[in-house]
């Protein structure tokens, strides 16, 4: 086994990659492959296995008959509303913790750490009975009120362990000036900790724009479906050509991907300081 | 953490005055609350009660369409719960799933990780690609996962059938359904596994390694007495998230098979959400939740006594 000659391992090692590189990447390909497909290939002739640019047009055309816009701008706003509370809340947690020394300090980490352990599905059917009453119901407003729970905490560790890194020193000259802490907070602290805060805000971002379950369950009104359920709704009913779907898809995607991409390493660090995306 | 020590002294808050020490005293004192009241608050309205009120209704008779009158009736859902065969099933397929994912996912992902350490032209590009699985949302992953097992026209069946074989029922089949949504969740967590590993064995001290190479060890040994202990923590750290996903998870299976077929994929999260929505019975579906809620919570109390040794072992 060790014995291996150096050309061998560098075999292996490409064939190895190879392999990875299909496993990873072929759903992918297929999602584009099928998107620009017609539904008599797909079904009867057998599918054509790389992407045919001459079905594009037909293909725009069969995307264009979908709410696939109305369904992402609702995914927009969800998306949004849950990076901006997130961060806010998140900000105000994550300097305190990193900050100061308090009665309960301990306690709070801890049941921050918790909420990555609890499942989406056990807190939904008290979710739904209380935004009954609150009459947030059917309503994007409750839908973010329920994500930010989960991404407040990502955010505050994220942040706090980025204002553990940023000396003190900084903030007392600004001190010396009477300046109120939250200022040194929105002025002074959040401004050094910019990348951070940026991997914050999409790891949010996205948290709210993948959102199923609580998007399925709160919003009964079709007008105000986010993609995700939009989407779904195309698992088990043939009408809409799968070109279509495949394309809605991958548009739906496509942000998620290049975001991801970007800031992959932070998302690394954050994890070593708490949990992610899960 | 030099604030944390002097977080007594008069730094932020200065009497301006000079008037009235004692109540700056108090308000410096209150100043940390000040910053977590809001997100305190928060999770408490809309994690913690919501958690702790499932958690009670677990011990009451309550059913959807009224979801705000309960009756409490003690252990009662306990009992059906451990009477039930179902039960049983789901808790099975939960630890099977969980167990392997955890095991594949982390091997591949590690694997991934060991493969990418070494450069090659195309790294960059290659390592994007190997990212797909965990950056493509649940639903679209859900989407194109289905059209690839779809029966009569996927392209799997479409390879299995040109080698001359039976079709597969990839996802409707007893025989095969867990493993398919294990081949989906291995494709969305590995990559995961993979960016974080990678980050660890690129902090390994290559001098360490050197020094190991001119004393004449060769790459097995290497591994084995320098890697492997360097990036043991992160490796645990990893198979605690993904196991903790796993137990949690839900979008993946529900949108690959409902949970189906005859409860072959049903995990305790799935069938809480099946048994609320269902048959609307809220009491029992709860009793699910909170032993899917004790397991994840386990496997983070393994994972804390695991580091304490380890810490206690290194002082």
């Amino acid at each position: 086994m060790n014995r291996l000659t150096s050309a061998t391992r560098s075999l292996l090692h490409i064939l190895l990659i190879v392999v990875l590189v299909i496993f990873g990447g072929f759903p992918i390909y297929w999602m584009a492959t099928t998107a620009l497909s017609t539904n008599a290939e797909l079904y009867n002739t057998g599918q054509v296995p790389w992407p045919q640019l001459s079905n594009l047009p037909a293909a725009a055309e069969e995307l264009a008959k979908l709410p696939l816009l109305r369904w992402l701008t609702n995914t927009g706003i969800v998306a949004v509303g849950t990076t901006l509370l997130s961060l806010i809340l998140g900000s105000l947690a994550g300097y305190g913790l990193s900050r100061f020394r308090f009665h309960g300090k301990g306690i709070i980490g801890f049941l921050l750490f918790m909420t990555q352990v609890v499942p989406e599905a056990l807190i939904l059917v008290p979710l739904y009975a209380m935004f009954i009453s609150l009459g947030l119901l059917n309503s994007l407003t409750g839908l973010v009120l329920a994500n930010v729970g989960f991404s407040l905490p990502v955010a505050a560790f994220i942040i706090k362990g980025a204002i553990d890194a940023v000396p003190y020193e900084i903030e007392e000259s600004a001190a010396v000036d009477n300046c109120p802490r939250i200022s040194v907070l929105t002025m002074i602290v959040l401004p050094i900790i910019a990348p951070s805060l940026a991997a914050a805000a999409v790891i949010a971002f996205f948290a709210g724009w993948n959102e199923y379950l609580f998007a399925a369950t709160f919003l009964m009104d079709s007008s105000l479906w986010p993609a995700s359920v939009g989407l779904a709704s195309f698992i088990g009913q043939y009408e809409t050509p799968l070109s279509a779907v495949m394309s809605s898809a991958l548009i739906f995607s496509l942000p998620a991907v290049v975001f991801f991409l970007l800031i992959q390493r932070k998302i690394v660090a954050g994890i070593t300081a708490g949990a992610v995306k899960g | 953490m030099a604030y944390s020590s002097q977080s007594a002294q008069p730094v932020a808050v200065r009497p301006t005055t000079g008037g009235r020490p004692a109540a700056t005293a108090r308000l410096r004192r209150l100043l940390p609350y000040a910053f977590m009241a809001l997100p305190v608050i928060y999770l408490a309205v809309f994690m913690f009660w919501p958690l702790g009120r499932q958690i009670w209704l677990s011990f009451t008779r309550t059913r959807l369409a009224n979801p705000n009158r309960s009756e409490f009736i003690g252990l009662r859902n306990y009992e059906r719960l451990f009477d039930s065969p179902d039960f049983y099933s789901a808790l099975y397929v939960t630890l099977v799933y969980s167990a392997l994912a955890v095991v594949i996912g982390v091997a591949i992902g590690t694997v991934a990780a060991l493969a990418l350490n070494r450069p090659f032209p195309g790294r960059t590009l290659v390592r994007a690609i190997l990212l797909f699985g965990w950056a493509v949302p649940n639903v679209a992953a859900a989407l194109v996962w289905l059209w690839i097992f779809n029966e009569r026209s996927g392209v799997l069946n479409s390879i299995v059938t040109s080698l001359g074989l039976e079709r597969i029922s990839w996802l409707t089949s007893t025989d095969m359904a867990l493993s398919s949504v294990l081949l989906v969740t291995v494709w969305q967590v590995a990559p995961f596994v993979m960016l974080v590993m990678l980050a660890a064995l690129q902090s390994v001290p290559q001098e360490v390694k050197e020094a190991a190479r001119v004393d004449g060890a060769d790459a097995l040994n290497i591994f084995r007495a320098v890697t492997l202990p360097h990036v043991m923590p992160t490796l645990q750290l990893v198979s605690l998230l993904v196991a903790v996903w796993s137990i949690r998870r839900f979008d993946i299976i529900y949108l690959l098979t409902g949970g189906g077929p005859i409860g072959s994929t049903s995990t305790l999260i799935v069938k809480l959400r099946q048994v609320a929505f269902e048959n609307h019975d809220l009491g029992l579906a709860s009793a699910y939740g909170v032993i899917g809620l004790i397991l994840a919570l386990l496997v983070a109390a393994i994972h804390a006594a695991f580091n304490r040794r380890r810490q206690k072992g290194q002082s």
